[in-house]
């Protein structure tokens, strides 16, 4: 699988204190380019999403219908991926401007952004890959390592792992929920509550936009309803589809590792640093692929800094692989398709028990 | 693009009520509203206060008072009161607080910028922000009024401290208000007496004003009152209330020699005591970094002296922009000395300092 080498105490001192110093002379470095880029991102998700929306009340004409839909799914993807997801990183917080402020953004998808800014931002991202502590691994709903314990539930998780990426948008939502915890008596009815009316809401204003009233403006404007509800369900979908292939490669694939709880007890900074190299994976692509994932092509570069905005990525990439080959660290990258067809090997080969006996 | 012009926006803002409804309920993204009022008319937002420049003039060497024309959100504004001014520059926007000279009708208002030296910000809006230019501002803010009743007005003023109660006098004045006034403005040098003509008109005007002007950096003239403030200044002068503005330093000097009816307003962070052995650890949890830190200056200096960058504004206090949450710990507000330990809590960086070890989520 890997073929890390192990790092002294020192080593990995040196290893985090260079990753620092690029750090620190990326942040030193943002600026205006910066800034403008995210602007234009968001006018590019406007102008995706209001022409989508235009081009939808035209009805059923099979050109303009896909055309709207394509382009309504693509401003969806840009708005979660490329301004969501990394504003919400607080990528954008040094702008001080209020409209790219982490704590205050909400995205177009239906888990709140509060939610994710626990399970994602901090849950996540402070335990990437760690057994037990980062959901992330699985969703709960998928074994992907040999280290997880097989449970009977696992032998259907082909069909689960469909069915989740049809709703990813949903799944991600419910995992703030800790729908387990309540389950095992972990967690009160009281506790879930507010959660749930947050939950909720959130879904119910996603809905009325999507479902009730573009389709309902189709109709006043003498259009068809259906087509457009039709379009939304679709743009939807391919969001939910697109971002569940790019959240899946970066964490899943082949060479990704996973750690135990007690591996990070006391972990130190450099520590931290190896283990987001170790648990991540990285995706080649074009300018226009890295765009559309939100950068998370980088996935590896993402976990090293998460709060950098995601446009410097591939410029540290170029680094980074340098200091990871010097320390004698497999920097794990692949073509889209190779690296998900491992994603998808671990999901079928882990759905039984003996898989780890048959792989040694 | 310009659709329509300001002066319509303004008439249209009150029906956007429904709108506003919809963003604080969460239905509507404000910036996807703003983006469409701005299309239409550059200076209209839903809710934040945008102003055209319409006039620039210097009052003095190194003071400029800037005329501007707000959109429809700058509401129940008083003279004397004081705004963030917000200026992007290199991709940050940056803020800064300035008094109104001035609150006229239909959104019009006056500021007065005074230069500071190597300041980047006042330098830029001094220099290069021409008539006809867009800026945004914060809503007004600031407890300083005109005491009505009083039988004898001191009004005192340390450098730009003297904007917001010259907007108090000219409003006062131009409502007839009669008893005593005295406006003592201390300055460095002669030629940074800001508004001195009109000032001189109105003593000419209102016999019941007097004004004077003491230099603290330049030997004095005959007709000026010498050095910084102290109490023979007050002296034969008709004393019943006092407003006094200025550095942090005059303020509590003023305080210190009057004990009647007071109001103030200080506009730099009050000074700091540093306490022995003041090293302390500040763990930044959402950078996962951990570094030595001191008790005596703002989390936010030794964040950014860590190297982080976090929100900001006024780096006063004024614009909870560096509000963030205190994960563990206790901190001291630098303006009052009071302490927090309170985890969850939501502290402002730029006016808290580490009491202890502490812990933010940044
Ligand atoms: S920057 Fe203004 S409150 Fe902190």
């Amino acid at each position: 699988m890997r073929s890390d080498r192990e790092l002294s105490r020192v080593e990995l001192d040196a290893f985090g204190a260079e990753l620092d110093a690029l750090r620190s002379r990326t942040l030193a470095d943002l600026g205006e380019v910066d800034a403008r880029y995210i602007r234009r991102v968001r006018g590019a998700v406007r102008l995706c999403c209001w022409s989508g929306r235009a081009l939808l009340i035209l009805g059923w004409f099979p050109p303009t219908w896909l055309l709207g839909t394509l382009l309504l799914g693509l401003g969806k993807i840009l708005e979660n991926m490329e301004l969501g997801h990394n504003v919400i990183h607080g990528q954008y917080d040094w702008m001080n401007d209020p409209e790219f402020a982490g704590r205050r953004y909400e995205w177009d998808i239906a888990g709140p952004a509060d939610f994710w800014r626990h399970t994602h931002n901090h849950v996540h991202h402070t335990w990437t890959n760690v057994l037990g502590m980062d959901d992330d691994v699985g969703y709960g709903l998928v074994r992907l390592f040999p280290e997880q314990r097989w449970k009977p539930f696992y032998r259907w998780q082909p069909l689960w792992v469909t069915l989740q990426a049809l709703l990813f948008q949903y799944s991600i939502a419910i995992q703030h929920l800790r729908l387990d915890q309540v389950y095992k008596g972990k967690m009160s009815k009281d506790e879930l509550r507010p959660l749930l009316r947050q939950f909720n809401a959130k879904v119910l204003r996603q809905w009325c936009k999507d479902y009730l009233f573009f389709p309902l403006l189709a109709l006043l404007l003498g259009a068809n309803a259906l087509a457009v509800l039709a379009g939304n369900v679709l743009a939807n979908l391919l969001r939910n589809l697109w971002t569940f292939a790019v959240i899946f490669c970066g964490h899943f694939t082949e060479q990704a590792a996973v750690f135990s709880k007690a591996s990070v007890i006391g972990e130190s900074r450099g520590h931290w640093y190896l283990r987001q190299l170790r648990g991540s994976s990285n995706l080649s692509g074009g300018k226009l692929f890295h765009i559309l994932t939100g950068n998370l092509s980088h996935q590896i570069e993402h976990h090293l800094f998460p709060d950098l905005p995601a446009r410097r990525y591939a410029a540290l990439a170029v680094e980074v692989r340098e200091i990871a080959a010097r320390y004698g660290q497999v920097y794990n990258c692949g073509s889209f398709s190779a690296q998900l067809t491992t994603v998808l090997q671990r999901i079928w080969k882990y759905r039984v028990p003996e898989a780890d006996v048959v792989a040694a | 693009m310009t659709l329509i012009p300001m002066s319509w926006s303004r008439v249209l803002s009150p029906l956007l009520q429904p709108l506003r409804w919809l963003v604080r309920r969460r239905w509507l993204r404000e910036a996807e509203v703003d983006a469409v009022l701005a299309w239409l008319q550059p200076g209209w937002r839903l809710n934040r206060v945008f102003a055209r420049v319409e006039g620039r003039e210097w009052v003095a060497e190194d003071m400029l008072a800037l005329r501007l024309r707000c959109n429809g959100n700058a509401r129940g504004w008083r003279a004397g009161q004081h705004v963030q001014l917000y200026l992007q520059l290199d991709g940050v926007r940056h803020s800064r607080s300035y008094s109104l000279t001035h609150v006229g009708r239909a959104g019009r208002i006056e500021l007065a910028i005074r230069r500071q030296p190597g300041g980047r910000l006042s330098n830029r809006l001094l220099d290069h922000l021409p008539v006809g230019a867009l800026l945004e501002l914060g809503q007004a803010q600031g407890e300083l009024c005109w005491p009505q009743e009083s039988t004898g007005v001191v009004l005192l003023a340390a450098g730009s401290g003297i904007t917001p109660l010259l907007g108090l006098l000219r409003e006062a004045l131009a409502r007839g208000f009669t008893a005593p006034i005295s406006l003592l403005h201390y300055i460095r040098e002669q030629g940074q007496r800001p508004f001195v003509e009109e000032l001189q008109q109105l003593m000419q005007r209102h016999p019941n004003l007097s004004v004077r002007w003491a230099l603290t950096g330049q030997v004095q003239s005959d007709a000026e009152l010498q050095g910084r403030f102290s109490a023979e200044h007050l002296q034969g002068l008709a004393l019943d209330s006092v407003l006094a503005c200025g550095p942090a330093g005059f303020v509590e000097t003023v305080a210190q020699h009057w004990r009647g009816p007071l109001q103030v307003e200080a506009f730099t962070a009050p000074e700091r005591s540093v306490e022995p052995g003041s090293a302390v650890r500040l763990g930044f949890a959402r950078t996962r970094r951990q570094v030595t830190g001191d008790s005596a200056r703002s989390l936010l200096e030794q964040a950014e002296a860590a190297g982080l960058r976090p929100a900001h504004g006024c780096r006063q206090g004024i614009c909870a922009s560096c509000t963030c949450t205190l994960l563990s710990g206790t901190v001291r507000d630098l303006r009052n000395g009071a302490l927090f330990a309170e985890p969850g809590q939501l502290i402002r960086l730029c006016i808290s300092a580490p009491a202890s070890d502490v812990d933010i989520d940044l």
